[in-house]
């Protein structure tokens, strides 16, 4: 035999077995076209960050996704067809109109009568290609107004994709997951009836120790809009089912489930202290006071939102955040650059300060004086109002002992100064926060020597303007105090007004004025 | 914390506990707390004037309640200033997946290459006409078999002439 054909004869009886030469090398050459046309895409695509159009008879790129430019009849055609490849083609058509960065064509894809179709492609559990567009076109109408998310609910989505979460799939259960974060987001009646539907075990099947970080960033926004909203608030039950996993996420490392996890905590603690007495016996209260130090503002800024309720709550749910730290947090997130991270730090420690007498006493021990003081001459506006709230709590809580140490520390001038701004509310807080102050003085029997302090400060002058406020309550409020407290003796009585000795010291023999 | 309450029926005097106090009233400017008693039920309860207690640790407990209760503590702001996590979001075309990310099942690889600086394969997906590239690496622990079949496929055998020529003329 000749060597040639004996060459051939013995590679046929291995690796190619029964094949033909002639076709094997052009599927070879098909092969390494492909090859390199994905090796060209891939280099495209990381230079400038470009999609790959899919479509089987497209050329390699579309440089630009603005341009995407295809017809809503045509797409109506195809959607319609009745074969699977012009139904995926169509879907695809639509989902990527549906994604553009600009006026994607939400209500024109609506009044094309196309959700319906949509709708039934996602139980095709034989065409997860068309199953994935199809979740993906969803998820992008459900993301529009109320009227979009309707239209999507309306058209029977909801059944659907609750049952696609079981896809085998990973990434067609993922774009269920968002499709339902979108539309337990739109408000509290449908994340109720997803709530009725059971999609939250469904959910929580998905949460493993091998669920990919993209996936479970997914999953942790859709169970936040699942706590979000009230009037009415998420069932109760429906609270504790997803609390145990949504504290497993809370052991991650990763930012936006972090973030995530801390706004679910946020909406559940928003509101009366029974809802908020589950969550602290959860035991997540350190490691939220740990978050508000986080250098990402994304997870501050959540993580202060749901201490801040948190301390709206009874003296206990208070305590335990005192417990775990937080009034060694609250100074820096006072002079944080962000004027709503002060405002809602400040916030936060105003309710601290309405607790007891103890508490108030760990606020000066914790050195919190210094930086009120500073927000209160220095804070914005909304800052500076939440201020004048934890004077006021302070001065109504605390002993006279305490009172004195609040003076000392400057938050009277502060909120003397204060009192010139519009806001009645403020001011009338103001004047609350000073009864109160003389309250503690008289126990002291060292009220005189309070209202010398005022006067020296500006207070009088101030006080005595309010007495021509437009507002009835401020008019009444000021004379009120002044007939109380500044009613002086005007036979030229000598008072002695040594400067800084309103110490509230117990002095004898200067109390010559009587009320 | 106890209370006697003398029967006039009996000559003894009976001793009840209080469990804790529920609530506060003045009547005709006396002061009564209602008391929950221990071993009873709540249809037991009963207003008692202050100055048959004593138990000042649990009215002082229901006191300090009263006082968090409607002193100071103020709710969220519910002010959302911008800060708060969006209600919906939108899916954007950048953010299409690519390689073992897109989650579909691997068919078989039809290529590799190693111009990128590593070994890749080109995997044909299950279901899916798009054909991408994914790292050996990455393949060869989420698919081996895969990967075997793909060399498999791929073994050459050299041979030497002489070694052959010798075989034939045997047969």
């Amino acid at each position: 035999m000749p060597t040639k054909n004996a060459a051939d004869e013995r590679i046929s009886k291995f690796k190619n077995k029964g094949k033909d030469p002639a076709k094997l090398r052009e599927k070879r050459i098909t092969e390494c076209v492909e090859l390199r046309k994905a090796q060209k895409n891939e280099c495209f695509l990381k230079r400038r960050n470009i999609t790959l159009s899919s479509l089987p008879d497209e050329e390699a790129l579309s440089p630009d996704t603005d341009t995407v430019d295809f017809r809503i009849e045509d797409i109506i055609a195809d959607v319609n067809d009745g074969s699977v490849e012009a139904q995926t083609r169509g879907c695809q058509a639509a989902r990527k109109l549906l994604s553009k960065g600009r006026d994607p064509p939400l209500k024109e894809i609506v009044d094309a009568g196309l959700l319906s179709r949509f709708v039934s492609f996602l139980s095709m559990d034989d065409e997860p290609a068309l199953q994935f567009e199809a979740a993906w076109a969803v998820t992008n109408i459900a993301s529009g107004t109320s009227w979009h998310t309707q239209q999507v609910v309306e058209h029977g989505a909801v059944p659907a994709l609750i049952k696609l979460l079981a896809s085998p799939m990973l990434h067609i259960s993922e774009q269920a997951v968002w499709a339902l974060g979108n539309i337990a987001g739109d408000g509290p009646a449908y994340r109720d009836i997803l709530i009725e539907c059971n999609v939250i075990p469904a959910l929580l099947a998905h949460i493993s120790p091998d669920t990919p970080v993209g996936y479970l960033r997914n999953l942790t926004w859709t169970l936040s809009n699942l706590c979000r909203n009230k009037n009415p608030y998420p069932p109760v039950s429906a609270v504790q089912q997803l609390l145990p996993p949504l504290i497993q996420l809370f052991h991650l490392s990763d930012k936006h489930i972090l973030c995530d996890a801390c706004w679910a905590i946020s909406y559940l603690t928003d509101g009366s202290n029974d809802r908020i007495d589950v969550i602290v016996k959860t035991g997540i209260v350190p490691r939220l006071v740990e978050l508000m130090s986080h250098e990402e503002f994304c997870v501050l800024t959540p993580a202060l939102r749901a201490i801040g309720n948190i301390v709206s709550g009874s003296d206990l749910h208070t305590q335990t955040t005192i417990d775990a730290g937080v009034l060694n947090v609250l100074p820096k997130l006072l002079r944080h650059k962000k004027a709503t991270v002060q405002k809602e730090a400040t916030w936060a420690l105003s309710n601290i300060a309405a607790g007891h007498c103890k508490q108030i006493q760990q606020l000066i021990t914790c050195g919190l004086l210094p930086p009120l003081v500073e927000v209160l001459r220095n804070g914005d506006f909304k800052t500076q109002r939440e201020a004048v709230w934890t004077v006021t709590n302070f001065t109504s809580g605390g002993t006279a002992e305490q009172v004195v140490q609040l003076v000392q520390s400057g938050a009277l001038e502060a909120i003397i100064n204060l009192l010139q701004v519009k806001d009645a509310k403020v001011i009338l807080i103001i004047l609350e926060a000073i009864n109160n102050m003389f309250t503690a003085a008289e126990k002291l029997g060292e009220t005189e020597k309070l209202s010398l302090l005022i006067e020296e400060l500006g207070g009088l002058e101030r006080i005595e303007m309010l007495q021509n406020h437009e507002n009835d309550v401020v008019y009444q409020a000021t004379q009120n105090m002044i007939e109380k407290y500044f009613n002086s003796d005007v036979d030229g009585v000598q008072v002695d007004s040594t400067p800084n000795a309103f110490l509230f010291q117990t002095s004898d023999g200067q109390n010559t004025f009587k009320f | 914390y106890k209370k006697k309450k003398s029967k006039k029926e009996e000559e003894e005097e009976e001793e009840y506990v209080v469990e804790k106090v529920l609530n506060r009233r003045v009547v005709k400017g006396k002061v009564e707390y209602l008391l929950k008693w221990k071993g009873f039920s709540n249809e037991d309860n009963t207003w008692e004037p202050e100055e048959n207690l004593d138990c000042p640790d649990l009215i002082a407990e229901y006191l300090q309640s009263q006082k968090t209760a409607h002193e100071g503590k103020r709710k969220g702001s519910g002010d959302a200033d911008g800060d708060e996590s969006k209600s919906k979001k939108k899916k954007d075309d950048n953010e299409k997946l690519r390689g073992f990310a897109r989650g579909l099942e691997p068919e078989r690889i039809i290529g590799a290459t190693d111009s990128t600086g590593e070994l890749m394969f080109l995997m044909k997906w299950r279901n899916s006409d798009e054909a991408d590239l994914v790292p050996a690496k990455e393949a060869n622990v989420k698919c081996p078999q895969v990967v075997i079949s793909f060399y498999e496929e791929r073994l050459t055998w050299h041979s030497y002439p002489s070694e052959d020529e010798k075989k034939d003329d045997k047969n």
